[in-house]
């Protein structure tokens, strides 16, 4: 501790190039950061409240095709079923189809119950719930998404498919507020408008989602649901919500290779740039450092004095960069959120920040040893003689 | 990158104009980049990455357009239900169909009129690397569909026959996916299908689509009477116009019509998120990639004080000291920029693949490097050159002589 001030001094002996150096660290790593949190929240997605207990059956040829709302009686018998309801996705447009959000046709009857934990259902007034289970028009949506638009309980809202080729006029009873924001940015309403206005929706259903009773029982029950659909002319394929979800973000494409390979070129590219600083550094000092030695200190010391110094660089560079990310996160969350829904949870994830706080470890010692080593051992009388 | 070029074009243009016609060294300073290694390589080196990340990101958004582009032909329409947008939401009677294809613009050849009906179904494929599955595109199409794609080529086996619940898959899907390789079977529509035949797409979206004979799709998914789409050939481009409004006047059709080049242009903004993706990230880059080259080129001046006092002491004037240190610069982050353009040509032609989200399903495509990217990532790097060196090089120039020479 009592060299701190040593360290210091030598670190701003340039000042110019320890700021540069630092500025380049940051931005690198508020890269990384960000970068690395983005995969994180989409991770984070795949799991949400009730999410452990619920699998969905859809037709194991795609999920794009639909499945005979009769299946559900098959589903009713179970006595590991607790509950189930039947949706299908209905890609709505609201005015403008860069207006993107999920929507969904759904079974109010159980809908609620199904999914309580993320419309959290205690919190709904009784008397909104009625009006939702009791008005044919009517939908419920999440509090962001009534924020974006403006809705209010009781307002119409127009939606227009261009998978059904139809416009509903749809009756705000719910605005629901959920634990997370991107648990908010949807719509659902009931799935009979569909079934009426659509000749071959009639009787069929997208896709069923089921809750278990018990987590447990989830390997079971799929196993039993598709053998008893199996060589049916639509056999079914039951997954965990959590799997359907994944799948879901697997569409999106291939961005974990893409984020990780740039971690790793970003890494390498400022592990040269701090290399070079730090050689930079000490070379300088060749006569100050053998100074030092020739006044009595061991190398092992000069050695430590100096790692701590390359140490102190990163450290330095990585947490401005991190302090940068944090206060990026809430701009990000709020811009990319009006672009993609689920980015509005977007936050700098614990796991970023402990890979952070490794990257800063590893790129003061790997870049400073090098240097230090070779400065530390060097003759003292060489030394002073480069003077 | 043409909007931060146009304010810097009369610095450039000094610059050439500097090294053609005034006594700037470069010969000294291309020399004296060589003579601190360690601190050009480690520049040359970070520059080189950020113009790497930059090259291969677009590349892969050029790819996944590229893959959209090829599979149009300016004289082929195909035609959808109105407000339809894309094939698998569209859906045409074959009363409609056969109307269609009577009509007099409708090429043809020794075979018959270039017209095909076509029904797409979405089918679940186990990717081959164990990690899960993705939806692909399966279309139900004609012998003359086959022939209509003239990127489509048949590498192995035969293309299917009618009535024998036959498919032909792509080659570059056999990699991807599971199951698929000829000889093997897909089950689907409660049907099994052999896989008879294997053909090449030559990069388009067939690439990314199993084909198989229309009326057997049509009966195992009880689509009668219906149709996804049709396409057509027309004698020549400029009918594109007349047929497009046959198609939408015509009280019996009222079909939308698109050329495909627009039809698939449409479908190929789905590169665009990752295009912007790459320019964000390249733009964050950018910015540590110039601190670093500052730092640089600080060094070198700092270290080259005594030298830049002899050059001065010799009769170069400041801006030639200034032009030579913003050359010294461009030269360094340029072998930077050409260092990682060419190293992006290695990711060329690497097969990836991502879900359209309009299609909702799987395609194919290859990173494609182009000439024009690489350039591009040499244009970005002098870019650099120019940011990075303009304060070191202002510095040396303002260096006052005597104490120059003192060292």
């Amino acid at each position: 501790m009592k060299f701190l001030s040593l360290v210091l001094r030598s670190l701003f002996r340039s000042k110019r190039r320890t700021v540069l150096t630092v500025l380049s660290l940051a931005v690198s790593v508020f890269l990384i950061a960000l970068l690395q949190s983005l995969l994180g929240t989409m991770d984070s997605l795949t799991v949400s409240g009730g999410s452990g207990t619920r699998l969905v059956v859809q037709d194991k040829a795609s999920f794009t095709n639909v499945i005979p709302q009769s299946y559900a009686n098959f589903l009713r018998s179970q006595p590991e079923i607790e509950n189930f309801t039947a949706f299908q996705w209905f890609g709505g447009e609201y005015q403008d189809p860069r207006n993107f959000f999920a929507n969904f046709a759904v079974e109010p009857e159980t809908y609620l119950d199904v999914y309580r934990e993320e419309c959290n259902l205690p919190s709904i007034p009784p008397g909104q719930v009625r009006d939702f289970k009791r008005d044919g028009n009517a939908c419920i949506v999440g509090q962001e998404l009534a924020d974006r638009f403006g809705w209010k309980l009781g307002d119409v809202v127009p939606l227009r498919s261009s998978i059904f080729n139809i416009t509903l006029r749809l009756n705000v009873r719910i605005i629901f507020k959920g634990k997370r924001k991107s648990d908010e940015m949807y719509l659902a309403f009931n799935i009979r408008q569909l079934q009426e206005a659509v000749p071959w929706m009639k009787g069929r259903v997208g896709a069923f989602t089921v809750r278990a009773r018990n987590a447990a029982d989830i390997p079971r029950l799929c196993d039993r649901i598709d053998r008893n659909f199996a060589n049916s002319a639509q056999e079914t394929l039951s997954i965990t919500e959590n799997a359907f979800n994944l799948n879901m973000m697997k569409m999106l494409g291939d961005y974990s290779t893409m984020v990780h390979s740039i971690t790793g070129a970003v890494l390498m590219a400022i592990l040269i740039v701090t290399a070079n600083t730090m050689a930079m550094a000490i070379r300088e000092r060749t006569t100050q450092i053998s100074t030092m030695r020739a006044l009595g200190f061991r190398s092992s010391q000069i050695l430590s004095l100096l790692m701590a110094e390359g140490l102190l660089l990163s450290l330095m560079g990585s947490g401005l960069g991190i302090v940068m990310a944090i206060l990026a996160a809430d701009v990000a969350a709020k811009v990319g959120g009006s672009i993609l829904p689920w980015m509005a949870d977007f936050i700098i994830t614990g796991e970023t920040l402990l890979l952070c706080v490794l990257i800063t470890l590893a790129l003061g010692l790997l870049s400073t040893f090098a240097p230090a080593y070779r400065a530390s051992r060097r003759p003292i009388t060489d030394g002073l003689r480069a003077l | 990158m043409t909007v931060f070029l146009l304010p810097l074009a009369p610095y450039l243009l000094w610059l050439v104009y500097a090294a053609l016609f005034h006594p700037v060294p470069l010969a000294y300073n291309w020399r004296s980049i060589w003579v601190r290694k360690a601190g050009t390589l480690s520049t040359v080196g970070a520059i080189a990455i950020v113009v790497m990340i930059f090259v291969v990101v677009l590349s892969m958004a050029q790819g996944v357009s590229r893959a959209y582009v090829k599979s149009g032909r300016d004289d082929q329409v195909i035609v959808l239900r109105q407000n339809a947008r894309v094939e698998m939401m569209s859906s045409v009677t074959l009363a409609q169909a056969r109307l269609i294809s009577t009509h007099p613009l409708v090429a043809r050849d020794a075979y018959g009129p270039l017209f095909t009906e076509d029904i797409i179904v979405s089918k679940q494929l186990p990717l081959a690397d164990g990690t899960g599955s993705l939806t692909v595109t399966v279309r139900g199409t004609t012998l003359a569909g086959a022939r209509m794609r003239s990127q489509v080529s048949l590498t192995a086996g035969r293309w299917f026959r009618p009535g024998l619940s036959e498919a032909v898959v792509p080659q570059s899907m056999q990699r991807r996916y599971r199951g698929v390789e000829l000889g093997g079977t897909i089950t689907m529509g409660g049907r099994t299908w052999a896989v008879v035949g294997v053909f090449d797409g030559s990069g388009s979206v067939y690439d990314s689509e199993i084909w198989t004979e229309v009326a057997d799709l049509r009966q195992a998914y009880k689509r009668y009477g219906m149709d996804s789409s049709v396409a057509v050939r027309l004698r020549s481009p400029e009918d594109v116009p007349a047929f497009v409004r046959d198609m939408e006047k015509d009280v019996r059709l009222k079909l939308e019509a698109k050329p495909e080049p627009t039809y698939f242009a449409e479908l190929g903004d789905a590169g665009k998120p990752m295009q912007v993706l790459g320019q964000i990230i390249t733009a964050i880059l950018t910015v540590g990639a110039v601190f670093a080259a500052m730092n640089t080129m600080y060094a070198a001046v700092a270290g080259r004080t005594s030298e830049i006092g002899t050059l001065r002491a010799i009769g170069f004037r400041r801006r030639e000291i200034l032009a030579s240190f913003q050359w010294e610069a461009i030269l360094l982050t340029t072998l930077g920029g050409i260092l990682g353009a060419a190293l992006s040509l290695l990711f060329n032609g690497i097969k990836s693949g991502g879900v359209n989200m309009k299609t909702w399903s799987d395609v194919g495509y290859a990173f494609a490097v182009t000439p024009g990217l690489m350039a591009e990532g040499v244009v970005f790097s002098i870019l650099m050159g120019i940011a990075g060196g303009f304060l070191p090089a202002w510095r040396a120039s303002r260096i006052p002589v005597t104490e120059a020479m003192r060292g």
